[in-house]
């Protein structure tokens, strides 16, 4: 056996006292945050006193070089950037469940996209009508008239409110209406139920909690569990129009995009109007092409004669 | 009976029920506890608590054949089998009036009735009373607790046939017994009647004893057990078992010799005591003799909570108390609060040698995926253990390699019982093996193997 080298004695290093506080984390939790390269300082504590479990590590999901710290922006301006340069985030349980529903919709669900122009100007006009004249507190918002639009026309064309079940399809008596809400790290989506027996100030009520309380994460599970309808509005993103994927067991899902100016032609001439483009995604095994078309007809007249909405 | 109403009440008084009270008194509410028999519940009356007794008992009479390596000469040895069971009922009954004493001093209302769940009324649930009264309360925790599981060709008389219940307040000890199941309950008997001078077969149905130890453990008992003279049959099933005046007997499936043994405990597991309870009046679901909850105790019907051996397993007294304590503070909304997670429950078994562990088997461990690095460190190089003349026995570390968790400790041997604790503080810390290593154990101890067991699995070990 070889003896070990044995280094000559040198002074042992002297212990600095660093300026930053202590962060208080299980020795398992802090070398698994080492192996992934999850810096702990970010992560909020769940154990007693708020010291970091390992669970704490497992679920942050956060970024853990997204804010390139001092010494990497060095790195990078000397140009020794790494190729395939990449670290891994563990999926939470959100992500997975949004990954396999959506998935089996896309594998399952035979889709076929329908896309309308609406003209939105006079339902701009009503919405800031309503809202001069609303109680205190109450502010509808466009998204709101949407949902009670498609909820009128649900109604109107209910062969589009259904669910295919393989031996059965289901058809919904009311339009419960799921909204789809971004929350971090990615998205719910909370149902209004019999969205059609609600008049816009108790809609926007219901929705404005719903989507509050969706970000704050404290939405019950039968509160987005079920419904028979999804609409997914990234119009305040300046989408102009996209093709949503359906939000199984539901049949149809709505896809909103922005409201802009755009030249149209009407008897001939050519003039500026507020138009939103829309895109209904339909299971073709519950939903048919004409009833989807139907559908989006009793939509389109909803919302550019919204007075027959408000009925 | 003047107050009838409650923040809290607890449907039976045991391990579960009477600390979920308690703690439900700290936290300021006003809790009510409705047992039908004696506080403590099964573990103190019944099970833990005067088992121990009678297994202290036989452990003496088992020192007794050592005391000439020891230099000390005893003369004759008797055994007064009734003073034995009496004393194990003094202990009993000692820990139950301690129990009604912590419950007064919490000021809990304590009713002694059997409790039935009644109508749910402007957020209160009602219970009625065996005695004809009725309380009600804006929660309700059931822990009635659990016993015996009867199988479906073995009646137990109570005589010839005895459950754990009869089994410990024995009159006369029999010349031979059988003991089916070898769990906990079963290892334990063979063990104590065996110290008192009776015959043993211990039958499982099972490839091995103690099945839910890790397979090394399993192994050192079976082998230490079959030295002192214990007969086990494991991988067998009962098939027939009649008994008379004489004994009684039982035929194995495949095997052409029955069994015969002057008695037979069952010790095959338990069921949960769910019935007369009001339970089908309501959404609480019910799987295979257990009442389903999630993991803070929640049943199927809001504001009816259940905790202990009336739900899933493991059937553990500690558990129930832990369980009765997150229920109450999740009732109560108190910050830090953390269900049960997976393998934090330790578990013993106070047969000789005495048997503890906490999280994953090495079988369990390896099905997970973890790659492993394993210790193991025998008592036998122990120097306490030496001086003690009970050197048998391990313990054994599982460590994930690529994180340094400790993912399971089992350990078998002189007061291993008394150990596991120390594993379970560092689970909960969420210590690697470099923190257990860093600690200094103090010597001469019996915690030392706990130290070099650490350090095998990383090849570390110095005494070994």
């Amino acid at each position: 056996m070889t003896a070990a080298p044995v280094t000559a004695a040198a002074p042992f290093p002297e212990t600095k006292s660093s300026d930053k506080p202590r962060v208080f984390a299980s020795p398992l939790a802090r070398r698994i945050a080492a192996d992934r390269n999850i810096v702990l300082d970010r992560i909020t504590g769940s154990g007693p006193h708020g010291r970091i479990l390992r669970r704490d590590v497992e679920s942050a999901a956060i970024a853990p070089i997204a804010q390139t710290t001092a010494a990497q922006a060095e790195t990078l301006q000397a140009g020794t950037i790494q190729q395939g340069d990449s670290y891994l985030v563990a999926n939470s349980q959100m992500r997975k469940a949004i990954a396999s529903r959506l998935q089996d919709s896309k594998q399952q669900a035979p889709h076929f996209y329908l896309t309308v122009d609406c003209v939105i100007d006079n339902l701009l006009e009503a919405r800031k009508a309503l809202n001069v004249k609303a109680a205190e507190g109450i502010k509808i918002s466009v998204n709101d008239m949407i949902i009670r639009a498609a909820a009128m026309a649900l109604i109107a064309v209910p062969e589009a409110n259904a669910s295919w079940e393989g031996e059965n399809t289901r058809l919904f008596r009311h339009a419960d209406i799921a909204m789809a809400v971004a929350i971090d790290g990615g998205l719910i989506t909370p149902i209004v139920w019999a969205a059609e027996q609600k008049g816009l100030a108790a809609l926007s009520q219901v929705t404005a909690d719903l989507a509050a309380r969706a970000r704050d994460g404290k939405l019950a599970a039968s509160e987005y569990t079920g419904g028979s309808f999804t609409i997914s509005n990234l119009g305040m993103f300046g989408v102009r129009e996209f093709a949503a994927v359906i939000n199984p067991p539901h049949g149809c899902i709505l896809a909103v995009g922005a409201g802009e100016q755009r030249p149209i032609v009407i008897d001939g001439n050519l003039a500026v109007a507020t138009v939103m483009s829309v895109t209904l995604s339909a299971d073709h095994r519950a939903v048919d092409g004409a009833v989807g078309a139907r559908w989006l007809q009793a939509f389109k007249g909803f919302v550019e004669n919204p007075v027959t909405m408000l009925l | 009976m003047t107050d009838t109403q409650f923040d809290i009440a607890v449907i039976g008084g045991g391990p579960g029920g009477y600390v979920a009270a308690i703690r439900a008194a700290q936290l300021g509410l006003k809790p009510v506890v409705i047992e039908r028999e004696n506080l403590g519940g099964i573990c103190l009356n019944w099970g833990c608590i005067p088992t121990k007794a009678l297994l202290r008992a036989a452990e003496l009479r088992h020192s007794i054949d050592e005391m000439a390596d020891f230099g000390i000469m005893v003369g004759e040895v008797k055994v007064d089998l009734a003073a034995v069971v009496k004393r194990s009922r003094k202990v009993a009954g000692r820990l139950s009036m301690g129990v009604k004493h912590l419950l007064k001093k919490n000021k809990v209302t304590v009713i002694a009735a059997e409790a039935k769940l009644g109508a749910a009324k402007g957020g209160l649930r009602q219970i009625n009373l065996s005695n004809g009264d009725m309380v009600s309360a804006k929660h309700v925790i059931i822990a009635t607790g659990a016993r015996a599981r009867a199988l479906p060709n073995i009646e137990a008389d109570g005589k010839t046939i005895l459950t754990y219940r009869e089994a410990m307040v024995p009159e006369t000890m029999p010349e031979s017994l059988i003991i089916v199941g070898s769990g906990a309950i079963g290892s334990e008997f063979a063990s104590f009647y065996h110290d008192m001078g009776v015959k043993v077969t211990l039958v499982e149905a099972l490839e091995r004893i103690l099945p839910v130890e890790d397979e090394d453990v399993s192994a050192f008992v079976q082998k230490s057990f079959e030295k002192r003279g214990i007969t086990i049959m494991t991988g067998v099933k009962l098939q027939a078992v009649t008994s008379d005046a004489n004994g009684v007997q039982a035929s194995i499936e495949g095997h052409d010799k029955s069994l015969q043994a002057s008695r037979m405990i069952l010790a095959v597991g338990i069921t949960g005591n769910t019935e007369n309870l009001g339970l089908e009046t309501t959404k609480i679901k019910v799987d295979r003799g257990h009442i389903v909850t999630d993991q803070w105790g929640a049943t199927g019907e809001a504001g009816i909570y259940a905790i202990g051996d009336v739900t899933g397993p493991p059937w553990l007294a500690h558990k129930a108390s832990h369980e009765g304590i997150i229920c109450v503070e999740r009732i109560t909304g108190q910050k830090d609060v953390h269900a049960i997670g997976a393998g934090a429950v330790p578990g013993c078994t106070y047969c000789r040698p005495q048997v503890a562990s906490v999280g994953m088997t090495e079988a369990a461990a390896k099905q997970a995926g973890h790659d492993l690095k394993i210790g193991q460190f025998p008592f036998a190089g122990n120097g306490k253990a030496i001086a003690l003349g009970d050197d048998g026995g391990f313990v054994k570390t599982i460590f994930d390699a690529k994180t340094g968790e400790l993912l399971g400790a089992h350990m078998v041997g002189p007061e291993v019982t008394e150990l596991i604790q120390g594993y379970a503080i560092a689970r909960t810390l969420e210590a690697t093996e470099a923190e257990l290593m860093a600690t200094i154990f103090p010597h001469p101890t019996l915690s030392e193997a706990m130290h070099e067991s650490v350090l095998d699995a990383y090849d570390r070990a110095i005494h070994f």
